[in-house]
């Protein structure tokens, strides 16, 4: 097992759960090293200095020594510069955590992806069209995992998509021209998703349905427990 | 820490075990608590365990407000001196009482008995709310007071409940936060300082 130790590294706390009777399991996502499972110890004293650190959403650097698998965090200080997620950003903030600790292995470096995760927080934080926030970071997710979807071309023909027709959607091959009306999405929503344009009512639904459609592929049979209350509370 | 069972005591080892369910409380201090009550502590230990089952038999969840009771009503559901059309809305027993210990609130409660957690799996089937609805929907309530955590789980339950209120024309209202009453900004841990100077208010 390699020894690895990490000083005043820039990341976020996807998730904590209790461990033993006073500390901490932390799991993380980090700049450098990706997502990062650490112990800390005695995290849940009434007087540590972790306690009011160690919450989710808020940009910290974060120091940890030993393994890989499990080493142990030393410290987490606090970086600032963005406000707190309240309300529905707070769920969709979990949803885009649920998304990381369920599809990113452990130790893998996403330098691109931790961008996109601290940019999408600071849109949650500002009540931006948070629907947008949410495909673009699917998007670039299933980008960083090595399954781009094929957005511009007919996965057939090699034909450019074009705007005006129907496609239906392989989601190991890409979009397949449709006859007429049939199929699952307009063309004008696949080079809308390439763009990162939501601005159209149905490309905003459609491209939910398709993104929602690849992110079930790469998740297999695990569930998504935040998916159904963000449906409940919103067309999120 | 690995234990070896006694192959001699499965009682012993079944105690341990069930000791672990109390919070905090790991193998080790398991271990600790099961040799001293049947070491030290043995006709305690009895009455310990009386009191349990008593409890267990007795103790349930008032109709009204869901926190601990052994009638179908708490006392202070029963209270007339409450004010039924203020609904404060808590995560657990121990934060009514917090909120009780103020003497500053004097309508009546909800215990949630939890919060939402989707990254653990705990949905709005799991806590209390349909029965919180029918409560707040009642005709009698006029506001309900969120006064869950605030951590994001808490933050996530009032958002919720809010929402769930204002689809059926309910007020809902959030208790403040900030900087501790007596606190000395030196003192105060960061966190709480940020969110103080962003929810800032005119004098
Ligand atoms: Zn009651």
């Amino acid at each position: 097992m390699t020894r690895r130790r990490a000083v005043h590294e820039p990341g976020y706390v996807l998730h904590t759960y209790p461990y033993k009777e006073t500390s901490l399991i932390v799991e993380l996502f980090t700049r450098q090293h990706g997502r990062v499972g650490l112990l800390a110890k005695g995290a849940r004293r009434p007087r540590s200095a972790l306690r009011g650190v160690l919450l989710a959403f808020h940009p910290l650097h974060l120091s940890w020594s030993g393994s890989a698998e499990l080493g142990t965090l030393v410290a987490a200080d606090w970086a600032g510069g963005q406000p707190a997620l309240s309300g529905i950003g707070v769920m969709c903030g979990f949803y885009l955590n649920e998304l990381l600790l369920r599809l990113l292995p452990r130790e893998d470096p996403h330098e691109r992806l931790f961008a996109v995760y601290a940019a999408s927080l600071a849109q949650l934080a500002a009540a931006s069209d948070r629907a947008a926030v949410l495909r673009c970071f699917e998007h670039r997710l299933l980008d960083e995992l090595g399954y781009a979807p094929l957005l511009v071309r007919d996965a057939a023909s090699g034909a450019p998509v074009d705007p005006g027709r129907r496609y239906e959607y392989d989601p190991e091959r890409g979009p397949l021209a449709a006859n007429g009306s049939a199929g699952a999405v307009d063309g004008q929503t696949l080079l809308d998703i390439a763009r990162d344009e939501y601005s159209r009512e149905t490309t905003r639904e459609e491209a939910r349905q398709l993104l929602r459609a690849l992110i079930a592929c790469r998740l297999g049979s695990q569930v998504l427990h935040t998916r159904a209350v963000l449906a409940e509370l919103q067309d999120l | 820490m690995a234990r070896a069972p006694l192959p001699n005591a499965p009682g012993l080892d079944s105690l341990i075990e069930a000791l672990r369910v109390l919070p905090g409380v790991g193998p080790r201090s398991a271990q600790r608590m099961a040799y001293h009550l049947l070491q030290h502590e043995r006709s305690r230990a009895a009455q310990l365990a009386r009191a349990l089952a008593g409890a267990l038999a007795s103790v349930r969840h008032c109709s009204r407000c869901n926190n601990f009771t052994e009638a179908e009503l708490c006392t202070l559901c029963r209270s007339s001196g409450r004010n039924p059309a203020l609904l404060c809305v808590v995560e657990t027993p121990a934060d009514l009482s917090m909120v009780e210990q103020t003497l500053s609130y004097a309508g009546l409660y909800f215990v949630l008995m939890g919060r939402l957690s989707p990254l653990d799996g705990i949905g709005p089937r799991d806590i209390g709310l349909d029965h919180l609805l029918a409560r707040a929907t009642d005709g009698i309530v006029t506001e309900v007071v969120l006064a869950t955590n605030f951590t994001n789980e808490g933050e996530a339950t009032a958002h919720y409940i809010a929402e769930m209120l204002k689809a059926r024309g309910v007020t809902a209202s959030r208790i403040a936060r900030g900087v501790p009453l007596g606190g000395e900004l030196e003192f105060v841990d960061i966190g709480t300082i940020s969110q103080a100077m962003l929810d800032r208010r005119g004098l």
